[in-house]
């Protein structure tokens, strides 16, 4: 591992997009920078401004008008990035999957790297899914 | 070349820079035929910048000072007699304009001149009334070159002008005649040292600025020219009272022997009875310079044509104003009048960026910068030590130079967004690339490192130290100056991104070329000025004061400014030539995620039930802080009030 | 001896600065009772941001940030090889300067209102660093540091003690610390993102946070200057007050525009003419 991958592990900055979610997965994100688990000790940061961004999480499932927000995000952000789609919603659309206005999971709209479940996710199952995605982005 | 520039007579070369002009300004207005009043302009622009270069040349060579009487006919009378002209002229106008404010300080000027030239006292004018030294010698230069600059540029710019209006018969004659005549005049000041020499040509500026004011000949326009004539005459009732009042006293009325008087150092009390008439020269100094209380004539005149305001900030008029101060400040040294006239000018450099904070139309930020820098100047001329009066002096060059090019690229900015309003301009670094980075130039060169203006500030700054009180306005004053430029090249800089970039801008070739000159002109002369400084400037304000040396090294030039310039340079260089961005990397500004499209100065947005909405970002005015109307009151107060203890001081701080 | 300087100046002083931030995050994190980052962190961030792919808004951009990080290292160099202050002062407003108006040069609204309220810190802390300056001239006569460094004159400290007060304000403005985090914040996104930053990425963000080190380290060295008689107690003076700073961040909100512009021009432009008045007199 070279210094510059050893620095993308060590310093990976979030920006957190909820395309619809119930809140339930925020939360758990919120948590996740709060003294108890403190992510800051990961160097992971949350910048909410896509130029600044390394990792896209992405709550709740996409409807039409959040695919578009969300695509525009993805393309602001700069390369190398990965996308780490977290709970059920995002994952396939959970309770809303039948809805007659969402897109079933983010993946339709963007390419994601790690799939974190839950409903709600866990602080820690975040962290290790942001983890995991870091180890995909020094692989490729 | 030393030779030829010793061998043109001194005659030929006042002929071409004063007399030159006005009998050419009456040939405009004769001919009446466009190609041939450019052509005129355009060669009278050579022949002034040509001869004040090889006067120049000619003083800097042989280190002299030159005193000159000029023969064929008798000039004084000639003087004598077209001043009660003017008087005439003032009266005239004070009628048509039906203005009791011009009328009576037309008649008291005309009781004063009279009673000057034909009272019991004796005038003396057998002394050669033209005197040149190195400050005549700037002046000049400014004049004949800036001033020939602005000339040129208003060729095009008048015909665009009269383009919009309807005009039966084209006043253009009318408006170059004034012009040329201004440029006379100008020179005809600075070079003569005769006081009611000095006097004249100052009187024939006051009636040049009317007339170009009121060129355009609305109801606002002739309304704020009014305002101008009637507080230029005050200021022309000041200085003629000043003139009477060294006559009273027996004092000889030329600034060669004004200034002898300082120098021979034994003549102390000579020198304590010309302190009332300096406080009056220096009042009319201010109104000239449009200091506080007298800047509204100053504001007034941004109703003019774009090249006239050039002309009045840049290379005439309160030039003239400051160029008076500074041209006496040695007579009046270690005096409280000094001080009062430090104080005059820092309040006026103060108040004036404060002002300039809360403006959005670009004429009326650069008339307030140009209220405050020559606040700068005249508090410069009132520290009154030699480092200060080089700081001056440098100031004066610079602050022509770059605002003449500043107004010019605004004026060329209103011809084409038809706006003064610098919210107006935003974006126009994409739409007019050119203009715009010509502003940016002038508008750096106005207050950042490494150029002219800063580095004559850091030495304003230095011989402040001993002055506090002006030396914190000095410093506060600096920072609001920073405050309204960087606002203002900001908006204009406030582009979308957009992969097409910057689009290819073709100027009028009058106009670019102009505008290249003065551009080029700040920058080079900004790198050169260390030895211009050193060389020129400080070696002659040391013989102005009749001081062996100076009495202070300045640190500022210490300073590795040759590497400050480089590095500079290089970084902005660098990443403009060797750092091209694809249209790929460019990506659009960041809207939460909602942008639709762009172009270089709208952008939108979806919003509720995806409809569009357009984006508006604004600059900072601060209104509620920066409240003309409410600082103007007590501004005018305060500033009037320090000119009364001014005149106190004369009698109770010497 | 100066080729040295300039060395130490550009090569170790980011370093330097660097682990000052490093140990600022892991203090403010402590305060906080979490764990916080390694002290490596800020170099962890540098490198990555130098390794991302550039996107930018446009050219301008790219200039204005050079532009900001040269005159920065030269100002730096200025002080290290003992030049003149007040011209210091004047080349590091003027990398200021371009910063601001690279982020001007975006037409976003968080930058644009960054870029306006950035204008206000810098009016905010310029007059204090020029009264400073001016309150050395008083003691020693000359603008240069080389002068200040060689002349035997007793630490600037016990005749200006109002500076190191308005030196701690100035450090907080410039580093854009509670309550003066005005333009733009160090910690997570607040109403304007990142302020006056939003449109800065990649390479260009890693030069502005590098700047920021060498920023800091030049503010220390003009707090060490009050102590000028042994650099030492300068530097230790200089830490003390860096610690402040961050402690002053930690138990402070974020105040307005309004009250950060009252508070210099009248609390440290007043303790400033008042310590400047007192020399006047006492000379």
């Amino acid at each position: 591992m070279n210094i510059l991958q050893k620095s993308r592990a060590k310093s990976p900055w979030i920006l957190h997009y909820d395309a619809g979610a119930c809140n339930g997965c925020d939360i758990e994100i919120l948590a996740c920078l709060t003294p108890v688990y403190d992510i800051e000790r990961f160097g992971m940061v949350n910048v909410g401004n896509p130029k600044h961004a390394d990792v896209l999480l992405v709550t709740g499932t996409c409807n039409k008008r959040s695919a578009r927000v969300l695509k525009n995000l993805y393309d602001q952000m700069p390369d190398p990035k990965v996308v780490v789609a977290v709970g059920a919603c995002a994952l396939s659309g959970g309770i809303f999957h039948e809805c007659y206005n969402v897109l079933q999971g983010v993946d339709g709209t963007v390419p994601v790297d790690v799939y974190v479940p839950g409903c709600a996710a866990r602080p820690e199952a975040i962290m290790e899914g942001v983890m995991m995605a870091l180890e995909k982005m020094n692989q490729r | 070349m030393s030779n030829f520039i010793y061998y043109v007579p001194l005659s030929i070369i006042l002929v071409a820079l004063i007399l030159a002009p006005l009998v050419f300004a009456f040939v405009i207005s004769i001919v009446r035929s466009d190609y041939l009043c450019s052509l005129i302009i355009i060669v009278i622009a050579a022949v002034l910048a040509i001869s004040s270069l090889i006067l120049f040349a000619r003083v800097t060579i042989t280190h002299q000072i030159i005193h000159y009487a000029p023969g064929l006919i008798d000039w004084n009378l000639l003087v004598t007699i077209a001043d009660f002209g003017l008087m005439a002229m003032f009266i005239r106008m004070g009628v048509r304009r039906k203005s009791v404010l011009i009328l009576v300080f037309a008649v008291i000027q005309t009781i004063i001149l009279a009673w000057v030239e034909f009272g019991p006292k004796h005038t003396e004018m057998a002394y050669p009334p033209i005197f040149i030294d190195w400050l005549s010698i700037v002046m000049t230069l400014i004049v004949s070159i800036v001033g020939s600059i602005v000339a040129i540029y208003s060729l095009p710019y008048m015909r665009e002008h009269e383009r919009h209006q309807n005009l039966t018969v084209s006043k253009q004659p009318q408006f170059f005649r004034t012009l040329l005549l201004f440029l006379g005049a100008m020179n005809g000041m600075v070079l003569s040292g005769n006081l009611l020499w000095i006097y004249f040509f100052w009187e024939i500026t006051t009636l040049c600025s009317f007339c170009l004011i009121s060129h355009d000949e609305t109801e606002e326009s002739l309304r704020y020219a009014t305002r101008a004539l009637w507080m230029n005459m005050v200021g022309g009732v000041g200085f003629i009272t000043g003139i009477a009042l060294i006559q009273l006293k027996n004092l000889p009325m030329d600034a060669s022997r004004l200034l002898q008087l300082v120098h021979t150092g034994n003549e102390a009390h000579l020198v304590a009875l010309l302190m009332l008439p300096m406080a009056c020269l220096c009042f009319a100094g201010f109104t000239k310079a449009a200091q506080m209380p007298f800047q509204s004539w100053l504001l007034g005149a941004m109703v003019a044509p774009t090249p006239v305001s050039a002309l009045l900030h840049s290379s005439t008029m309160v030039k003239a104003g400051v160029y008076l101060i500074i041209r006496f400040a040695p007579i009046f040294r270690h005096t409280g009048l000094s001080e009062m006239v430090a104080i005059v000018g820092a309040f006026s450099f103060i108040t004036g960026a404060m002002l300039a904070i809360g403006q959005s139309n670009a004429k009326k930020v650069l008339a307030y910068s140009t209220i405050s820098n020559l606040g700068l100047i005249i508090a410069c001329a009132g520290l009154n030590t030699p480092l200060a009066l080089a700081a001056a002096v440098m100031l004066i060059i610079f602050h022509a130079v770059s605002k003449g090019l500043l107004f010019m690229a605004t004026g060329v900015v209103d011809q084409s967004i038809h706006s003064k309003d610098i919210e107006d301009m935003q974006g126009l670094w994409a739409s007019m690339p050119l203009t715009s980075l010509i502003m940016v130039i002038g508008i750096l060169s106005m207050l950042l490192p490494p150029f002219g203006v800063l580095i004559a500030k850091l030495a304003a700054i230095e011989s402040s130290i001993q002055n506090p009180l002006v030396m914190a306005m000095l410093v506060i004053g600096s920072t609001l100056t920073v405050v309204f430029w960087t606002k203002w090249m900001g908006r204009m800089l406030a582009t979308n991104p957009r992969a097409d970039g910057r689009k290819r801008e073709s100027l009028p070739a009058l106009y670019a070329g102009t505008l290249a000159v003065l551009a080029s002109g700040a920058v080079i002369l900004s790198l050169f000025v260390k030895p211009i400084l050193e060389n020129l400037v400080l070696p002659a304000v040391a013989n102005y004061y009749n001081v062996a040396g100076m009495e202070m090294t300045p640190t500022v030039l210490s300073a590795p400014w040759l590497m400050i310039f480089l590095v500079i340079a290089l970084s902005v260089l660098a990443p403009t030539f060797f750092n091209h961005l694809r249209s790929s990397q460019i990506k659009p500004a960041y809207l939460c995620g909602e942008q639709i499209a762009s172009h270089s100065t709208t952008a939108q947005f979806l919003t509720v039930a995806d409809s569009a909405a357009e984006m508006t970002v604004r600059g900072y005015y601060f209104e509620k802080v920066t409240d003309e109307s409410v600082h103007v009151k007590w501004v005018t107060i305060v500033a009037t009030l320090l000119i009364v203890i001014l005149f106190g001081a004369v009698y109770l701080w010497k | 001896m100066e080729i040295i300087n300039i060395f130490f100046v550009v090569v170790i002083a980011p370093v330097i600065g660097g682990l000052l931030f490093g140990l600022d995050r892991k203090l403010t994190a402590r305060l906080q009772k979490r764990m916080g980052p390694p002290i490596l962190q800020p170099f962890y961030d540098l490198i990555k941001l130098f390794g991302k792919g550039r996107i930018a808004a446009n050219q301008f951009q790219l200039i204005s940030v050079s532009v900001y990080i040269a005159c920065t290292i030269l100002s730096l160099i200025l002080l290290a090889t003992g030049q003149d202050l007040l011209v210091l002062l004047f080349v590091l407003a003027l990398g200021h300067i371009m910063l601001i108006l690279g982020g001007f040069s975006v037409r976003s609204p968080y930058s644009q209102i960054g870029s306006q309220r950035e204008i206000l810190q810098l009016m905010a802390y310029e007059p204090l660093l020029v009264f400073m300056v001016i309150g050395t001239y008083l003691k020693t006569g000359s603008f240069l540091v080389s002068n200040l460094m060689t002349g035997s004159y007793k630490p600037l400290l016990i005749s200006l003690p109002a500076f190191l007060l308005t030196q701690i304000i100035v450090m907080a403005i410039k580093l854009h610390k509670s309550p003066f985090d005005i333009s733009a914040s160090h910690h997570a996104h607040q109403e304007l993102v990142k302020g006056i930053y939003t449109e800065f990425s990649g390479a260009q963000l890693a030069l502005i946070e590098m700047a920021h080190w060498y920023e800091l380290i030049l503010l220390m060295g003009f707090i060490a200057l009050l102590w000028q008689t042994n650099l030492i107690i300068g530097g230790l003076i200089a830490f003390a007050c860096f610690l402040a700073v961050i402690l002053l961040d930690n138990i402070s909100a974020r105040l307005t525009w309004k009250w950060m512009i009252r508070f210099a021009w009248t609390f440290g432009v007043g303790i400033s003419v008042a310590n400047l008045t007192a020399i006047y007199i006492l000379r």
